[in-house]
Formats: structure tokens, sequence, C-alpha cells
């Protein structure tokens, strides 16, 4: 089935004959440019990484931050069109202050996925508004439970909880690379370095543009469930040894190259 | 698409044949899940079973669900985008809430039915909101006292709402049906408790669909006289090893 050209792309919550909204999925590839974002849920709570594209050099390191905070144990982090997304955490941050100002007690993770993911459908329901161009990555330590959960929510008002979540321009090496994590073993700690390792892996189609690494957590015996940023040690350990290893993957390349070449020698 | 060129870019539309094409195209999105779902009754008991499909390694399973408790002894399987099944659980839940606010009692299943049918009898006709691609299946057990026993209701997004012995949405709809129509030819519940009903449902649903199914496929409600509640899937093995063993 074409998607463009048949008219029925025109405008927003308009079915498609097969069924399909164009305009929501035409959101979606508005996502597909943005900078990868990334979410990994551990035993112990969760680690949220984004790759931040350095569009000038005049932009000042470490300020323009892109992972917020929307209550004190929950942490969000989205790719694609950025004003969206500030509109998206605003409205988070006000469900979990009504939610609290009612029930007196934070916000369960999964209420505020019902909220957001209707407040989010509703955009795909009328012709007056556009869907959200972006996909989040909403995670965290939960009040009631003090378990944690990792949900990714689309323009499309679904979401689904998720181990490890991946979305932008990266999203599929992510992907891949998340599904090879042992979930039911990993600690915040290593995770921290897996996700700056995958993050380095899925900035490799980009390369010609530097980028910014951001790193948060919510962890149950670092942070005491609180939604934080790394500290800079740590942030800096796990560049270095995502760096490291790419070195080491390129040397051992080239050495196989190498003992390729000889074979092929008479 | 000759015939309806222009007339279905917008719902108030009617087309020169008298069609409504946008809710046509809605009732496409009920299949885009690629999920069939049925709705069975028993003796004492009202079953709905969906499939449940996990495409993605690193989905959680324990989020992915179709099937909501609307209030204490009313639940529902919403079957197409699921997007538009929260959003209209969600609605079920505020007009049921709403209801007993105003009236003093539970909101019976019928009116929950009807009062969600004609919510989506209006985006039919009005022009600011879409039709949402979703069909409800409601059930409920009566009190013994009102009477009315286990009950079943679809809800579709043309606005139309029916009371059935056992219904069936999704992709599979069409062959579901034939079955249904031929187990139900001759009585109006399955018999036994509501484990016979269950395994019943099970049967069914995998033979349509021509699979054997694990306890982590399949998700099922069962409502009992007052009460809906959702199997876990230890209890939807015990019921697929109970199938096993009649075999």
């Amino acid at each position: 089935m074409t998607s463009i050209g048949t008219g029925y792309d025109l405008s927003n919550s308009v079915f498609s004959p097969d069924g399909r909204n164009f305009q929501v999925e035409y959101a979606m590839k508005a996502v597909e440019n943005g900078g990868t974002s990334i979410g990994i849920k551990c035993k112990d709570g969760i680690v949220l990484a984004v790759e931040k594209i350095i569009q000038s050099k005049l932009l000042i390191p470490k300020k323009n931050k892109r992972i917020q905070t929307v209550d004190r144990n929950i942490g969000v982090v989205y790719s694609g069109l950025l004003p969206d997304g500030r509109h998206f955490v605003n409205r988070c941050r006000d469900e979990c202050q009504s939610f609290k100002s009612i029930f007196k007690t934070m916000m369960p993770i999964s209420n505020l996925m019902d909220r957001m993911g209707i407040y989010v459908q509703n955009y795909t329901c009328y012709n007056s508004v556009r869907p959200f161009g972006i996909v989040s990555i909403i995670g965290g330590v939960d009040n009631e439970d003090g378990e944690p959960y990792l949900y990714m929510i689309e323009p499309s008002g679904s979401y689904w909880g998720y181990n490890g979540a991946a979305t932008g321009k990266g999203r599929q090496i992510a992907k891949s690379e998340l599904e090879k994590l042992n979930y039911e073993e990993l600690t915040c700690l290593e995770a921290i370095n897996h996700a700056a390792r995958i993050i380095h892996l899925s900035h490799e189609d980009n390369k010609d543009k530097d980028y910014e690494l951001e790193i948060s957590w919510c962890s149950k015996e670092h942070t005491g469930g609180k939604h934080q940023f790394i500290s800079d040690d740590l942030l800096e350990q796990a560049r270095k040894l995502a760096e490291e290893e790419e070195e080491e993957e390129d040397d051992d390349e080239e050495e196989e190259a190498g003992a390729d070449d000889e074979e092929m020698a008479p | 698409m000759s015939n309806s060129a222009g007339f279905d870019r917008h719902i108030t539309i009617f087309s020169p044949e008298g069609r409504l094409y946008q809710v046509e195209y809605a009732f496409k999105a009920i299949n885009s899940a690629n999920i069939t779902s049925l709705g069975i009754t028993g003796q004492d008991s009202a079953v709905i079973i969906s499939q449940k499909k996990i495409p993605d390694k690193l989905l959680d399973p324990k989020t992915v669900s179709y099937i909501f408790k609307i209030t204490p002894s009313i639940g529902m399987v919403a079957t197409g985008s699921i997007a538009d099944a929260r959003a209209q659980a969600m609605r079920a839940r505020s007009e049921a809430t709403e209801f007993r606010y105003k009236y003093g009692y539970e909101m019976p299943v019928e009116s929950l039915s009807r009062r969600m049918a004609n919510i989506s009898q209006l985006y039919t006709q009005r022009a600011y909101m879409r039709p949402l691609g979703v069909a409800l299946t409601f059930i409920q057990v009566d009190f013994a006292d009102e009477g009315r026993g286990p009950q079943i209701f679809k809800c579709d997004p043309a606005g139309y709402f029916t009371g059935v012995k056992a219904v069936a949405t999704g992709p599979k709809q069409q062959e579901a049906t034939t079955y249904l129509e031929k187990k139900f030819k001759k009585t109006d519940a399955v018999k036994g408790d509501w484990q016979k009903t269950v395994e019943f449902a099970i049967i069914a649903l995998s033979s349509v669909i021509g699979t054997e199914f694990r306890k982590n496929d399949i998700e099922i409600g069962v409502a009992t006289e007052g009460e809906f509640r959702i199997l876990t899937p230890e209890e939807i093995d015990e019921r697929l090893i109970s199938i096993a063993e009649q075999d």
C-alpha cells in the first residue's frame, strides 16, 4: 500500500481505506530523524541516555540538558521535535502534581502512563491539532512498590512497558545491542557503561557530527530511588570505556584484514 | 476508488450510495493489531479471551493487555488500536463511576454498552472527531436477585450494539462466528462452571486460529456473579493442562 499522495494524508484524524492514520505515521518519521535516546531497566533501577548532536561549537557543553525530571522519582527522555517534548514533559509534571494534590502521595508510574497515553491519543482524534512529533521514554522507581518501571510512548498514544527501549535515528543498532543484555542480573552501574557504549555504537551512522552524551538514573542503591544525572566522573569513565572498546574492535578488524592479506599472498 | 472520490474524507458526509466511508475504514483499523478475541456465555459465568502477541523481545510481557476491568463486576476486551482501546476503557470507567454516583447502584452492563455505543454514534455524525478504531466486548454476571444472569454485549465504531450468546472480533471474525454459531445452535450457554467455559473459549479460539496456545499466548477475563477478574498466566496454564488431560 502506497503511503503518499493518495490524499488521505492531508489532515489529521482521517482514516485511510485500510484503516491507517497517515499523519500519525508521518509524525513517526519526524522522530526517526532525531538523536538516539535509550532507556534500560535494571534490577535496582533504570538508566536513561541520549545522544545530543552538537549543532554549533558555540553551545556550552553540559548546559542544554535533554533529559528531564517530572517527579522526584521519574525521568523522561525523548527523540523528535524538541518543543513537542517540552510540552509533553510539562503535561507529565502537571499530572504528577495534580495527583499528589488529590491523593497526598506520589503518582505511580503506571497511572502517569495511563494519563499520558490518553493525552497523546487525543491529539490523533481531531483535525484541528496535529499528533506529537516525539517518542518518549519514561522511567523511574515506583513510589508504591519500590520496583523500577520503563515505558515508551509513541505519537499514536500507544505505549508498553520495556526492559530496554530505544528511539531516534540509531534505534536499530541500539535495539539489537539492548537485546543482548541480561535484564535479570543487570545493575545500574553496569547499565551506565552499556548505555554509553550503545549510544556510541548507534552514533556510527552519523559520524561526521560530534555528539555529547547525557545519562541519568534512578537507582535504589545509589540515588535512593530519586531521578538524577550521573556524576561527571561516572560519565567520563563510561564514555572512555565506550571509546576504548571501539578502538579495540577497530584493531581486531585491522588484524583480521591483515591476516587475510597474508593468506591471499602467493 | 472511483465511487468514493472525495466522499470518504469527512465523517459528516454521505456518499451517493448512502455510505459513510470513514466509519467503514474505522472497522479496518480493528484488524490492524491482528488480534482475534471472543466472548462466551457460560451457565453462571461469562468469559472473554484474546490473543496476546509479544512481537518485540525487549517488551515487558506483563504490560501487554487488551482486557480491562471497568467496574468490580464489568470486564471489557477491546480489539484494535491500543491507544484508542485505552481511551475507551478510561471513558467506560468514568461513565460507570458517574452512573454509580448519580443513581446509587452499580451500572448494568447493558446500560454501559448502550452509553458507549451512543458516544460512538456521535463520532459518526459530528465533524470534529473521528470514530475510534476499536470494537468493545463487555461482560458481566448479574446478581442473582436481579435475574439477568451472564451477559455479553458488543459495541462497534458505527454506534451499533447488541447482546449476544457468543461473539468474535478481529481478523478471524468470520471463521470464529461460523464456529460459534454451530456450537451455540441448540444451546444458550456452555454447560458447566466457569472453568469449563474458559476451557471451551480456549478450544474455540485455538481451533479457529489453528495454533496450540501456551500460557503466555492468550489472556482471559472471567465474570462470575457480581465479580470480574483477569486470570494470571498460572491459572491459564491450569486450564491448558486440564484441556490436555481430557484429550
